[in-house]
């Protein structure tokens, strides 16, 4: 009997790919590098994702707040004059290192804000990339009520 | 479970503004657990003008629950106008997806 069980996961898979936008995706981080979203330490993360070191920087400039009442809901703004193609998000707080990744389009301005979530007090750290070498910056935020429950 | 994205879109000399809510719970897997509930996050978001990429963004489960996310581009290097209209779509963990468009003021 052919393995039903393989049989029907084969199919779910093939689904959730046609599901894909496929037309939207230019590159989607999570399906080129998916051990970059498991590394569980910054580094790692940015070792995976873009394979090399990050050196600290004074052109990217990172904005978070000193102490979040309330991890849950952090606002984090990344922004930097650099033409970089590549801005990427990490923090040592939560399981995984990997927050978010972002491709810089033509007529791209490198000042993005999205809202995090910290299971406890740690340091956010991003990274922009231009022409191939890494800019980093990072900062500590507080928590004092965890957002993933802790 | 997926509602309409809240979405603004201004352009001012020469540079368009998005600030975008997309509404999802998010759920990393330790809040499902507790919960619950199936870990579910948004996973892809890209957001398009007239079929260019403006926005590009892979995210983990560490995006706060409905997300905000602002962002802005040049508007004369995609040869964006005023009354042009913005794309913006997500794909979530379970391949769920949302689109919603917005006009630019």
């Amino acid at each position: 009997m052919i393995n039903r069980r393989n049989f029907l996961g084969l199919g779910l898979g093939a689904l959730a790919v046609s599901m894909a936008p496929s037309s939207l995706s230019a590159i989607d981080f999570r399906k080129e590098k998916p051990k970059a979203w498991t590394a569980t330490k910054v580094d790692e993360a940015i070792n995976e994702l873009f394979g090399k070191k990050a050196t600290p920087s004074k052109k990217v400039k990172l904005k978070a707040p000193d102490i979040a009442e309330n991890g849950a809901v952090i606002p984090v703004t990344v922004s930097s004059d650099l033409a970089g193609s590549k801005v990427a998000i990490f923090q040592d707080a939560n399981p995984e290192s990997t927050v978010a990744v972002f491709t810089v389009p033509k007529g791209g301005i490198i000042d993005y804000s999205v809202r995090i979530k910290m299971a406890k007090t740690g340091n956010v750290t991003v990274v922009v990339e231009e022409n191939g070498k890494l800019y980093s910056a990072s900062k500590e935020v507080k928590v004092t009520i965890g957002g993933c429950g802790g | 479970m997926a509602k309409k994205t809240r979405i603004k879109a201004k352009l001012k000399k020469g540079v368009v503004t998005v600030k975008a809510l997309a509404n999802h719970e998010n759920l990393s897997y330790q809040e499902a657990e507790r919960a619950k509930k199936e870990a579910n996050f948004i996973t892809y978001v890209v957001a398009k003008v007239n079929g260019t990429i403006v926005y590009e963004l892979s995210s983990s489960q560490f995006l706060s629950k409905n997300p905000y996310m602002k962002f802005s581009f040049n508007a004369d290097a995609v040869g964006v106008k005023k009354g042009d209209k913005l794309d913006f779509t997500w794909v979530d963990l379970k391949g769920n997806t949302r689109a919603d468009s917005k006009k630019i003021k």
